[in-house]
């Protein structure tokens, strides 16, 4: 961790040019050929998109796509904004604007609109942007016991492993054993907020970054503390400027009142899908592009340059004050989940709600006309359509929850255009390392696009698939594999 | 050390890697370059887990499965997709496995995302035909970490157009390679190849 990292000093020197490459190189102390191949490899190094942009999610491509694409220059990933789609975004150089209610409003100014949240654990009344109002609603109770010696780093991870909590960024791990085995690691040891939510129809890491940035920092303060991290790095999707505007604002305050006990940075993602995958954030922090490394060894045991690295998911983090706030046992009783709501429903938005919830109920808390709806995406492009509306919104069951998002899909949607947007979005963002993934989700879009619905291909691109190296691959055919499910239900 | 490998008991040493103790084909694994689990055709199942036998170290009392139904369609599949995007006339031993495993790669439909990109010559020794490249990265590793250290070679582009490049993609000369063969040796597909070859 004596060197720079790459990537900062490559953003610091955009436009590129070779001398700029070479410089940074030579700063970081990289061979320019890993330079070079980091340059090909992010998006904001290749060269933006330019020009008015149709953000091409799972929404938009249920709401007559190419009408739609037909008033715009391109299209843009998914960006968060499921809840306001369809929706464009512009970009002019290096300038990106949201198209909102007619006003073209900066990224580092463009925040989710509050009144989309609706929760009380997780989310606040109104949003929390300065300390005071953060310890108005009761914050930094627990960082503050733990800093007076009331609570200890034992009795905190004691906490979590009795609430039962499960890492929410989508794999569902159980936090306290990541927790103790960074905790019983050698230091030096680092803490990495995984904000990189990149998942199609998932916002809920956003939202919580751009509203409740202190809950976030007081999660990751007790999660460094509690596993003796001296470092804590924020790696946050690039495009989410306000929010990284917000977190350096919050932690400047925290220091400023002597309440920031773990050097905290923010760290500026690579701006791609395969970036919120946990090595591969590590990788592109360190400089290279971002793959996926071979696990063994996880993290926990090897990862930030070589050391013992606890990576967690937004959510995760921000649920810890909670825990500790309400006690494990009445926490875990109505064990609250964020779940990004959008699509054919009246209310899209940011929804708390207990895990248990059923499907059906979610929706209707959304203003979903229950008969009206077709087929829900479970999860995002890693996801699953499903119309079983009785299923209940818990990890470990027949569905994969993912991060918790939900698009919901009226009768009048063709849900194989909806694929073919998912199918693409797996070929854009497959990092190539591996062979079945890159390969695999470009014969996927070619099955999709001629609406192939043999089952013993899809059998055979399933398994394959399976072969990955990591979790992007392994789950691309899963709203494949699922469409035809629900198809054959109907 | 004891495994079981297919059911059958099997003395392995120390230290070896389950590719030392089971018959599996592979692709992008080379002892010389460190380059491993990437291409995937040597995954077997282990406590019902897809692991690369490359990258596993062989454990006493282990339980390895190799020739699975699923094992054969991941293997035959992934060669189908590669005969289907990629030149493999240059490698007779991915042709030899497309054959044992009965790939079909038509049954895909067309999908010609590599194949037709020109060769490169930018030097004396060999060219690079990157329609030939199935992306295994033996020849970036060789170049870089696993023998050389001189980091002439890196990769372009994600996905299914990456593919292994230069420095500001400048002619070979133009760049730190030393000409000192080891990329074109290790390359399994003759996308790589010595000019004295050439016709």
């Amino acid at each position: 961790m004596d060197k720079p990292s790459l990537l900062p000093l490559l953003d610091a020197r955009l436009p590129l040019t070779e001398e700029g490459i070479a410089e940074a190189a030579r700063l970081a102390g990289v061979p320019l050929a890993q330079a070079w191949g980091v340059v090909r490899y992010y998006p904001r190094y290749r060269g933006l998109p330019q020009g008015r942009l149709l953000v091409d999610d799972p929404v938009a491509r249920a709401r007559g796509f190419a009408r739609l694409l037909e008033g715009a220059d391109g299209t843009h990933p998914p960006l968060g904004l499921e809840a306001l789609s369809p929706i464009h975004v512009r970009i002019e150089g290096r300038e990106r604007y949201v198209e909102y209610q007619g006003h073209r409003v900066p990224f580092r100014e463009f925040r989710l609109p509050f009144h989309l949240g609706h929760g009380e654990r997780l989310l606040p009344p109104e949003p929390i942007l300065d300390l005071a109002a953060y310890e108005r609603i009761g914050g930094l109770q627990a960082l503050r016991s733990l800093l007076g010696g009331r609570l200890s780093p034992h009795d905190l991870i004691q906490a979590v492993e009795e609430a039962g909590l499960l890492g929410r960024g989508g794999a569902a791990f159980p936090t306290h054993i990541k927790m103790r085995a960074v905790a019983q690691g050698e230091a030096p040891k680092y803490l990495v907020v995984n904000a990189d939510e990149s998942e199609p129809g998932n916002f809920k890491d956003r939202f919580l970054l751009e509203h409740h940035p202190f809950l976030v920092l007081e999660g990751a303060l007790l999660a460094a503390l509690a596993t003796g991290a001296s470092r804590i790095f924020l790696y946050v999707r690039e495009e989410f400027e306000a929010a990284m505007l917000g977190l350096e604002k919050a932690v400047a305050e925290l220091k400023e009142a002597g309440l920031l006990p773990v050097p905290t940075e923010v760290f500026r993602s690579g701006g791609l899908y395969i970036c919120g995958e946990e090595t591969a954030l590590l990788e592109s922090m360190e400089g290279k592009r971002a793959e996926p490394r071979l696990k063994p060894p996880f993290p926990v045991e090897k990862g930030l340059w070589g050391r013992p690295t606890l990576v967690q998911n937004v959510e995760t983090l921000a649920s810890l004050p909670v825990i500790l706030k309400e006690g494990p046992r009445a926490w875990r009783q109505r064990e609250p989940k964020l779940f990004s709501i959008s699509g054919d429903v009246a209310r899209p938005g940011l929804y708390e709600l207990p895990l248990g919830t059923p499907l059906g109920e979610a929706l209707r808390r959304a203003g979903a006309e229950l008969g009206e709806i077709q087929a829900v995406l479970l999860g995002g492009a890693a996801g699953v359509f499903t119309k079983d509306l009785a299923f209940p919104l818990r990890y470990r069951e027949r569905l994969p929850l993912g991060a918790g998002a939900m698009v919901a899909f009226g009768k009048e949607v063709d849900l194989w255009e909806v694929l073919l947007g998912l199918a693409q979005f797996f070929r854009e963002e497959s990092c190539g390392k591996c062979f079945p993934c890159p390969l695999g989700t470009a014969v996927q879009v070619e099955m999709v696009r001629r609406r192939e619905r043999s089952k013993a291909l899809l059998q055979d691109l399933a398994q394959t698939l399976k072969g990955s190296l990591c979790g992007l691959g392994q789950s691309a055919y899963w709203a494949y594999a699922s469409l035809l499910e629900v198809e054959g239900a109907a | 050390m004891r495994l079981k490998v297919n059911g059958q008991p099997v003395e392995a040493q120390e230290g070896s890697l389950l590719l030392d103790v089971v018959d599996v084909p592979t692709l992008c694994h080379h002892p010389h370059t460190e380059t491993q689990g990437l291409c995937r055709l040597c995954l077997v199942e282990v406590d019902g887990r897809l692991l690369p036998a490359c990258a596993t170290p062989a454990r006493e009392g282990m339980e390895v499965w190799t020739d699975t139904d699923a094992l054969r369609t991941l293997r035959k599949t992934l060669l189908e997709w590669l005969a289907l995007t990629t030149d493999l006339s240059l490698a007779p031993e991915l042709q030899d496995l497309l054959a044992s495993y009965g790939a079909d790669p038509g049954r895909w439909g067309a999908l010609t995302v590599r194949k037709g990109s020109a060769p490169i010559r930018d030097n004396p020794f060999f060219l690079r035909d990157y329609a030939k490249c199935v992306n295994c990265r033996r020849c970036v590793d060789a170049c870089g970490d696993g023998i050389m250290g001189v980091y002439a070679l890196t990769l372009e582009n994600r996905g299914l157009l990456a593919h292994p490049t230069t420095p500001l993609d400048r002619p070979l000369p133009e760049t730190p390679c030393v000409f000192c063969g080891n990329c074109v040796q290790v390359c399994p597909t003759g996308a790589l190849r010595p000019l004295g070859l050439e016709v």
